[in-house]
C-alpha cells in the first residue's frame, strides 16, 4: 500500500461496509418485527372473527357458516387458512381454502392463550399460525374445549421482506458508490500539488526547469522551500567543484609553465631534456587526476538540455580557426532541435576532443552527425574522417588501454581516454572503426536516462 | 613585431617574454587583467597572448573588450583546464588559437608566428613574392635563390613588411612595432636601415622590392605569390 489514495479508499470502503452492514441488519430486522407484528394482528382479527361467526349446535359440536366475512376463506389456496378442532385432535371445521392439505397440528396452548407460531407445510411452505383453545359455553350449560386455528402463508410476507432488502441492498449501494466516487474525486483534487511537485522535480532532472515554482498550499510551500534549497546547493556544490578543479588546475600548470620556460631550449642540454620529460611526468598527473567529468548523471540537478547544434557550430567554428592552414572541410548533420540532457562542458569535451583528432588526422574531410538515440535524451554521435584510419587491432589497443596513464598513442591519448570516460560515465560507450570516408570513424552511444 | 603578453605568473611572464625578445620581438608585458586590458586597447601591438585565469579582468573579458573595440591583431590564449569549454569560449570571444600549459616556448613562437603571417594573408610559413622568399620558420630571406645575410634588425624589418605586403607601413609605425621600449626611437635610422636593406636585396635596382612613397612609409611592393 505505498499510494495515499489506496491506503484511503480501502480504509474508507471498510468503514463503509461495516456502518453499511450494521445499518442494513437493523433495519432489516425492524422491518421484518413491525411486519411479523402486522401480521399477528391481522391473524387475531381473523379469529376473533371466526369466534364470533361460531355458532353451537343441538349435536354438541360448532358449527360455522358457510360464507365468512373473509371471501378468502372461501378460496382454495389463497393463503389465509382456518381450522377448527375438538378436545381429540379431530377436525370439525375447515375452511374451504384449506381443502386438501392438513395443516401440521402444533402444540396446544393452555385455555384462553393465543400462541403464535412459526411452522412449516409437509411441502415446506412456510406458515404463521395462531392457535387458540376455547372452553365453548353450550345452551345446555356444558364446557367444551375447541381449538381454533388461523394461518397465513409466509410467502407474500417473506417475498415482501426480500423485496425490501432488495432495495436497501440497493440504495446503500449506490449511496457507497457514490461516497467512494466524490472520496476519490476529492482526493484528485487534494493530491493535485503532490502531483504538481513530482512533476517540477522531474522538469528540473530533465533541465526544462530552475527551481520549483513555489505556488503551493500552505502545507507544502516548506517542503517546496525545502527541496529548493537543496537543488542550491547541489548545483552550487557542483560548481563549486568546477571552480575547484579549474583554479588548481591553474595553479599546478602555470608554476609547470614557468619552469619550463626557464629551461635552457637548446636540445643537446642533458639536464634541460630530463627536467623535460618530469615536467611531462607532472603535466600528465596533473591532466589526468582533473579530468574528472565536471557532472555525472549522479548530479541530477546540475543537468541541463545541451542545443546541440549550437555547441558543435561554436565548436567548428573555434577548430576551423585552429586549422586555419590545414582548412580541413568539416560539416555537420544534426538536427536541429536535438538536445543532449547533461552538462555542456561534458558534450563540448566528447565533441571537442573527437573533432580536433579528426581534424588532426583528415586529409580533407571530417563529418560530424549527432541524432537521438533510443528515446528522449539519449544520443549517438558519429565523427567521421578520411584519414589513414585506425586498423582494428590497434582500436582495440587504444580502448582497452583507454584511460591507462603512463603510455599514450601520440595524437590521440589523454582525450580519446577522456571522451570513453565521459561516455561510460553517462552509461554510453565509444566505439572505434572504419568511417565510409575512408579513415577512422568514432561512435558516441548514449541511452536516454 | 610588438607582442603582448598578459599573464599574472611573474617568472612564467618574464622568461616567457625573455625567449620571445630572443626570437626577435617587440614585448610588452601586462601582470594582471587590468593592466592588460589597457595595453591590449591602448599600445600599438601585433598579437596578443592572453592567459584565461587571471585576476582583476578575465582573459575571456579582454578578448571581448578588445574585439568590441575593432582590435583585429591575432590573439593567443593561454589556458591551464584543457577543457574544450574554455578553449571554445575562448575562441568564441575572438581569439584565433590556445595554447595549453605547460606548453613549451618553442611552441609558443611557433603559434605565433603562424598567426602573424596568417593575420597578413599568408598561408604557409614560406612567404613568396615574385624572386623574393622568406622562410619564417628558419628566418631566412632568399632572392633568387641566393640566401642573403641580414642583421637581426634587418630582418625584423624585411618580416614586417612582407607580412603586411601590399599596405603602406608607417616609419612610426614600424619604429613601434619594431623596437623594444628602451631603443632610442629616431626615424632616421629607419631610413637607414631600408637603405640597407635594399643594397643587400636588389644590389642592381631590378627588382625594387621596397617602395617608398613620400609622407607616407614604405611598401612591400610585389606580389605575393611565384613568378616566372
Amino acid at each position: 500500500m505505498s499510494s495515499l489514495s489506496a491506503r484511503l479508499l480501502i480504509s474508507v470502503s471498510v468503514l463503509l461496509i461495516f456502518f453499511f452492514g450494521v445499518t442494513i441488519v437493523v433495519l432489516d430486522s425492524a422491518f421484518r418485527s413491525a411486519g411479523e407484528q402486522a401480521q399477528e394482528d391481522i391473524l387475531d382479527g381473523h379469529l376473533m372473527a371466526l369466534l364470533a361467526a361460531a355458532e353451537p349446535s343441538a349435536q354438541g359440536v360448532l358449527e360455522m357458516p358457510p360464507d365468512l366475512h373473509e371471501p378468502r376463506f372461501g378460496n382454495i389456496d389463497s393463503g389465509l387458512y382456518a381450522e377448527l378442532r375438538d378436545d381429540q385432535g379431530n377436525i370439525v371445521w375447515q375452511s374451504r381454502s384449506a381443502l386438501g392439505f392438513d395443516m401440521p397440528n402444533g402444540p396446544r396452548p393452555r385455555s384462553g392463550v393465543r400462541l403464535f407460531l412459526e411452522e412449516t407445510l409437509a411441502d415446506g411452505m412456510p406458515l404463521l399460525t395462531l392457535t387458540l383453545a376455547v372452553q365453548w359455553e353450550f345452551p345446555d350449560g356444558e364446557l367444551r374445549p375447541f381449538v381454533f386455528k388461523v394461518a397465513e402463508s409466509l410467502d407474500s410476507f417473506n417475498a415482501q421482506i426480500a423485496q425490501f432488502r432488495r432495495q436497501l441492498f440497493g440504495w446503500f449501494g449506490a449511496v457507497a458508490l457514490i461516497m467512494l466516487l466524490s472520496i476519490s474525486i476529492m482526493l484528485r483534487r487534494l493530491l493535485r500539488p503532490l502531483r504538481r511537485i513530482e512533476k517540477e522535480i522531474v522538469e528540473i532532472e530533465d533541465g526544462q526547469r530552475e527551481s520549483l515554482s513555489g505556488q503551493f498550499p500552505t502545507e507544502l510551500t516548506g517542503v517546496a522551500r525545502n527541496l529548493n534549497l537543496l537543488i542550491d546547493s547541489e548545483r552550487a556544490r557542483s560548481e563549486r567543484y568546477k571552480v575547484t578543479l579549474d583554479n588548481l588546475a591553474h595553479s599546478l600548470k602555470t608554476p609547470l609553465a614557468a619552469m619550463r620556460a626557464l629551461l635552457n631550449q637548446d636540445k643537446s642540454d642533458e639536464f634541460a631534456k630530463r627536467f623535460n620529460e618530469q615536467i611531462d611526468r607532472m603535466d600528465e598527473i596533473v591532466r589526468y587526476q582533473l579530468r574528472k567529468p565536471a557532472a555525472s548523471p549522479a548530479d541530477k540537478f546540475a543537468l541541463t538540455l545541451v542545443p546541440v547544434k549550437h555547441e558543435v557550430e561554436r565548436l567548428i567554428d573555434g577548430l576551423r580557426k585552429v586549422y586555419h592552414d590545414k582548412q580541413p572541410a568539416i560539416a555537420a548533420e544534426i538536427a536541429d532541435n536535438m538536445q543532449f540532457r547533461g552538462d555542456s562542458g561534458d558534450f563540448l569535451e566528447i565533441a571537442g576532443n573527437l573533432l580536433d583528432n579528426a581534424c588532426k588526422w583528415c586529409k580533407r574531410h571530417v563529418l560530424i552527425t549527432i541524432r537521438p538515440a533510443s528515446g528522449a535524451g539519449g544520443m549517438f554521435l558519429v565523427v567521421a574522417d578520411d584519414g589513414p584510419g585506425i586498423p582494428a587491432d590497434a582500436a582495440e589497443a587504444l580502448l582497452q588501454r583507454g584511460t591507462r596513464l603512463d603510455e599514450s598513442t601520440p595524437g590521440y591519448g589523454i582525450g580519446l581516454a577522456v571522451v570513453k570516460e565521459l561516455a561510460e560515465s553517462y552509461g554510453g560507450r565509444l566505439d572505434i572503426g572504419q568511417s565510409k570516408l575512408g579513415g577512422a570513424e568514432f561512435r558516441i552511444t548514449i541511452p536516454s536516462s | 613585431m610588438r607582442l603582448l603578453v598578459i599573464e599574472d605568473d611573474a617568472t612564467l611572464r618574464e622568461s616567457l617574454a625573455a625567449k620571445l625578445a630572443e626570437s626577435g620581438f617587440a614585448v610588452e608585458q601586462a601582470g594582471d587583467g587590468k593592466e592588460g586590458l589597457y595595453f591590449a586597447l591602448e599600445y600599438p601591438i601585433d598579437l596578443a597572448i592572453i592567459d584565461l585565469g587571471l585576476p582583476e579582468v578575465s582573459g575571456l573579458d579582454i578578448i571581448r573588450e578588445a574585439r568590441n573595440q575593432g582590435k583585429t591583431y591575432p590573439i593567443l590564449i593561454l589556458t591551464a583546464r584543457d577543457r574544450w569549454q574554455d578553449k571554445v569560449d575562448g575562441l568564441d570571444a575572438g581569439a584565433d588559437d590556445y595554447v595549453v600549459k605547460p606548453f613549451h616556448v618553442e611552441e609558443v613562437t611557433a603559434r605565433v608566428n603562424a598567426l602573424l603571417r596568417r593575420s597578413g594573408g599568408w598561408a604557409s610559413s614560406t612567404m613568396t613574392a615574385g624572386p623574393v622568399t622568406l622562410d619564417m620558420s628558419r628566418q631566412e630571406l632568399t632572392v633568387k635563390d641566393a640566401l642573403i645575410e641580414l642583421t637581426s634588425f634587418e630582418y625584423k624589418i624585411i618580416e614586417y613588411l612582407m607580412i603586411r605586403a601590399g599596405e603602406v607601413i608607417s616609419k612610426t609605425e614600424l619604429t613601434e612595432r619594431l623596437y623594444d621600449q628602451d631603443f632610442e626611437r629616431d626615424s632616421n635610422v629607419i631610413e637607414v636601415f631600408i637603405g640597407r636593406l635594399r643594397k643587400k636585396m636588389d644590389p642592381d635596382n631590378t627588382i625594387r622590392p621596397i617602395e617608398t612613397l613620400r609622407g607616407r612609409g614604405y611598401r612591400f611592393a610585389l606580389e605575393r605569390g611565384q613568378s616566372g
